[in-house]
């Protein structure tokens, strides 16, 4: 991943449970007062915790929220984020979310046919081992430095492309270059097809032989087992983990500025000439405008993520 | 029967080789750009030891604010406010929800004067992009032990809550804190957008800026970035595996109680 | 289809196997390695119809493989198994028409009680509504009726098995092959589930092998139990003929409480212990320094001045009680006593042990302890 070194391990397995929505701790009924005090004694832990987020999470956050709503004076307007969502900026969103779903389901299926490899095949333990030890080594190489190993690669004068060109056949002269759409998407499985590896990889163990075996008693062939059982039961964490692809995806900006330079239009990308000062002055706000817009789009895809997850928490115990 | 189980290991090699090809062959066809040469003059570039420097002291003071802030409070919500657990985990993943580059825009947004400027701010706000994969590290450490069970004993026998911090709790979660410390240092030292967005130039912008004069140099850089956090998972996942092996086995003394079966949630 | 439920509800009226003539099953010179180990060696059981024939040993003792085996999940290195006379070894698992209960969470998480019942059914390509009626009427059998809409996360462990089990009888599968079903239950619903299986099978009349490393499960359930160790039966016999006329000494001690006491081995097909010489049964061992196998209401015993043991502990266990005899040479064994005689075997108490006259005896190696 680019902006953040991920370990997907943690965080992004089956049963990642918890919702951004933060309900109340549950306390019983009574409001007396010594049940407030004792409660707000109890909450004196976490309040140094509380008090950065509010700083350094919630406040930027709302910041960002109020700012797409101001024009340069501070007042209400709907400017911002009527431009946000036209013109070049809506092209921006289209091109990122077309990118963003080409990068989450292309690394989703590749992701799942190795994962299945490796748990059906008879390394065993060891080539499980080295299997999600590398997965999480790729997960993690992200950013600049992949951006320019895969220059080296298949840029125009990277190590493929001219061994290509000696064999008589240059992409870059039939239309291919790695500064495109296209060219982004391959850097993206990179990084999108280990983590998909390692999400999927537990959920697929976690198919028990005993299902399978007790299919085939009742009559089942292979085909039967996967659309009745193993593809029902595979299926949440599959889309859970196509949504978390799909938001990593969406938020990437080193990766896409180091390729591109700032040449297509990525949201991510506009987002941030707004900071560098590549744009006409009095208009900062849209940034901001932008930035919501892209929280709101992640928000909703990791709501759908975690309700995912909950589900196959259920079933794959 | 036996050709069918046949046919299927040979798709599943392929499977397997193929994936291996396209992962191998970019950090060989960077390597053989770059050539060894530029290996050598990456040190001597102009920027790479002040960048370099800034993005180490960025990483040490960065992993020292999140693990003195994540540690006392996810011991804290563990020991004393389970509900609140839920909760926790919904906000440490905001961090995910909020990308770097609009994170940045609101930092900058609201910063106070002292701060902007200094690169103080960009450690602070490292710190929350370090939040989820550190607190999801010190929880797991936490699970694996019967957290009550642990300090009710160690209470008992008489010893008082920073005596139990710190003999009992830190040295029981060495892999947790090890792992948490690792993420942040990695996440640090590879963090790209929000520096260039600040206008600070870490060890990834380096590479980036420097990538218009010397192509071959900065895809030596890469390599030497991405070898070195290899080396950093790698070794958690060894010193991990060593750890959990040790106390698996032959459990400390004062623990042998809480300890008889660790299984986790 | 339908007709079958009219079958079975008036096989249960009259309490007879509604399911016609029955399987016969054979198991012929199974054997099977894997790598150096061998789990089975030449295993040959006669299955007859509607009989439960249990495969009772310890862990790795080829049992669950024999199982496997006959429902196709491994192949035999060497060796047939023949349905109804037939040869099924190059039949896949999922034609062979056997019905399996595996020993937990073989449900299909899915899909919720009533549609994993059905499963079967709709594997055979049979009408939605047949197969709802025909699923329902199977977790009635077992009990399970208000549970129907129910998933197996939702139901207890031993709910899980009944669906399990209706599942596998929904498809009236010719033989039912359960692999240690209730191991993974617990005490009080391990013994009423015994009884349901039973009952049911019995009904049913279906051929049934039942695979369980717990003796009582198998002498209460089975028609016949095979007692196996390492790939080889070493018995198959009624159970009270197991247990009285235990064929070998690993099956005597499987089977059952039995005292090791040391002897001496005597020319002419006797051996001598406590005092007393008696006649061996069955093929003693090479050497003279034996064990000689007996049960605990199998020696005599009175309370003696200077006898030959010191009685340790006395558990009553209902009608009868059971006392711990130290005997000298750091020998201890256990007698059984009815209740009613026992007042004065008190701990501390001295008393004689010795082995009633002419009764044969079973004799083993002796074990170093």
């Amino acid at each position: 991943m680019d902006q953040a070194v991920q370990t997907p391990g943690p965080l992004a397995g089956p049963g990642v449970p918890g919702s951004g929505a933060g309900a109340a701790p549950g306390a019983p009924g009574r409001l007396s007062a010594t049940h407030l005090l004792r409660g707000l004694r109890r909450a004196l832990g976490v309040i140094p915790f509380g008090l950065y987020v509010a700083f350094f999470l919630l406040a930027p956050m709302v910041a960002v929220a109020i700012g797409a709503f101001q024009d340069n004076n501070g007042n209400f307007t709907l400017s911002n984020v009527h431009a946000a969502t036209h013109g070049i900026y809506l092209h921006g969103f289209w091109q990122s979310i077309l990118l963003s779903v080409i990068s989450a389901v292309l690394p989703g299926i590749l992701g799942l046919i190795l994962a299945y490899a490796i748990v059906r095949s008879e390394g065993g333990n060891l080539l499980r081992q080295i299997a999600i030890t590398a997965a999480g080594v790729f997960a993690n190489f992200g950013g600049v430095p992949l951006a320019f190993i895969f220059i080296a690669t298949i840029g125009s004068s990277g190590l493929v492309n001219q061994w290509l060109t000696s064999l008589g056949f240059d992409p870059y002269n039939h239309g291919f270059t790695l500064y495109s759409l296209l060219g982004v998407v391959i850097v993206y499985l990179y990084f999108q097809i280990p983590l998909m590896v390692l999400v999927i990889l537990p959920a697929l163990e976690g198919l028990r032989p005993a299902w399978r075996e007790a299919a085939e008693n009742l009559g089942a062939r292979s085909w039967d087992y996967w659309r009745y059982v193993g593809g029902p039961v595979l299926l949440p964490s599959f889309l859970g983990c196509v949504l978390l692809l799909f938001g990593s995806a969406l938020s990437a900006y080193a990766t896409a500025e180091a390729l591109t330079n700032g040449t297509i239009p990525l949201t991510a990308i506009q987002i941030g000439s707004f900071l560098n000062g590549n744009v006409i002055a009095g208009q900062e706000n849209i940034g901001k405008a932008l930035g919501l817009g892209m929280v709101v789009i992640i928000a909703v895809a990791m709501l759908l993520y975690v309700a995912m997850q909950r589900r196959a928490a259920k079933w794959l115990r | 029967m036996a050709s069918l189980a046949r046919g299927a290991t040979v798709w599943r090699w392929t499977v397997i080789i193929v994936a291996a090809v396209y992962f191998l062959l970019p950090l060989w066809a960077a390597l053989r750009f770059a050539g060894i040469s530029a290996f050598g003059s990456v040190i001597s570039e102009p920027g790479f030891t002040s960048s370099l420097a800034l993005s180490v002291r960025l990483a040490v003071i960065t992993t020292l604010i999140t693990i003195a802030l994540m540690l006392p409070t996810t011991v804290y919500v563990h020991l004393r406010l389970p509900k609140l657990r839920r909760l926790m985990e919904g906000i440490t993943i905001l961090p995910i929800v909020i990308p770097p580059v609009v994170l940045i825009v609101g930092v900058l947004a609201i910063a106070p004067g002292f701060l902007k400027g200094t690169s103080w701010l960009l450690a602070l706000a490292y710190v929350v992009l370090a939040m989820p994969f550190t607190y999801r590290a010190l929880d797991a450490g936490l699970r694996a032990l019967d957290l009550k069970t642990i300090v009710e004993a160690s209470n008992s026998l008489g010893a008082g809550w920073l005596s139990t911090l710190w003999r009992v709790l830190l040295p029981n979660l060495r892999t947790a804190l090890l792992s948490a410390t690792v993420l942040c240092v990695a996440l640090v030292l590879g963090e790209f957008t929000m520096a260039s967005l600040d206008l600070y130039q870490t060890f990834p912008v380096w590479i980036y800026v420097n990538s218009q004069t010397s192509g071959q140099v900065s895809v030596a850089a890469s390599l030497l970035a991405l070898f070195v956090t290899w080396i950093f998972l790698l070794g958690i996942t060894v010193l991990g595996t060593r750890q959990s092996r040790k106390t698996g086995g032959g459990a400390v003394t004062l623990f042998t109680v809480a300890r008889t079966d660790t299984r986790g949630d | 289809m339908t007709t079958n439920t009219a079958r079975d509800a008036a096989a249960a009226a009259t309490g007879q196997a509604g399911h016609g003539a029955g399987t016969s099953v054979r198991l012929q010179d199974l054997t099977r390695s894997f790598g150096a180990t061998r789990a089975l060696d030449g295993l040959s059981i006669d299955m007859a119809p509607g009989e439960l024939v249990a495969l009772l040993g310890p862990s790795g003792c080829g049992k669950t493989t024999a199982l496997r085996i006959v429902a196709g999940f491994e192949t035999a290195d060497v060796g047939t198994v023949l349905v109804d006379g037939k040869d099924i070894s190059s039949v896949p698992a999922s034609r062979r028409d056997m019905g399996m209960v595996f020993q937990a969470y073989s449900l299909f998480p899915n899909m919720s009680a009533l549609d994993n019942v059905a499963f079967g059914l709709r594997m055979r390509k049979i009408g939605a509504s047949q197969r709802r009626q025909r699923a329902g009427d199977l977790l009635d059998m077992v009990g399970l009726a208000p549970q129907v809409r129910q998933y197996p996360h939702q139901l207890s462990g031993g709910q899980q098995q009944r669906v399990a089990l209706a599942r596998a009888l929904a498809v009236e599968p010719r033989v039912l092959l359960l692999d240690e079903p209730l191991s993974a239950l617990d005490a009080k619903v391990r013994l009423q589930l015994r009884e349901q299986i039973r009952t049911l099978q019995q009904r049913l009349g279906t051929t049934t092998l039942f695979v369980t490393h717990d003796q009582e499960e198998a002498l209460s359930m089975a028609d016949r139990v095979g007692v196996m160790r390492q790939g080889r039966l070493e018995q198959i016999a009624e159970p009270d003929e197991l247990y009285t006329d235990p064929a070998t000494a690993f099956v005597a001690e499987f089977v059952g409480v039995m005292n090791r006491i040391p002897g001496e081995l005597q020319p002419g097909g006797q051996v001598t212990a406590l005092g007393s010489t008696v006649p061996v049964r069955g093929h003693p061992p090479d050497e003279t320094a034996v064990d000689v196998l007996v049960r605990p209401e199998g020696l005599a015993m009175e309370v003696v001045e200077n006898g030959n043991g010191i009685v340790t502990t006395r558990t009553f266990l209902g009608s009868v009680t059971r006392v711990s005899v130290q005997l000298s040479g750091d020998v201890a064994v256990q007698v059984d006593r009815p209740s009613a005689e026992s007042a004065a075997l008190a701990p501390g108490a001295s008393v004689s042990v010795s082995l009633p006259a002419a009764q044969p005896v079973l004799v083993a190696s002796r074990q170093v302890s």
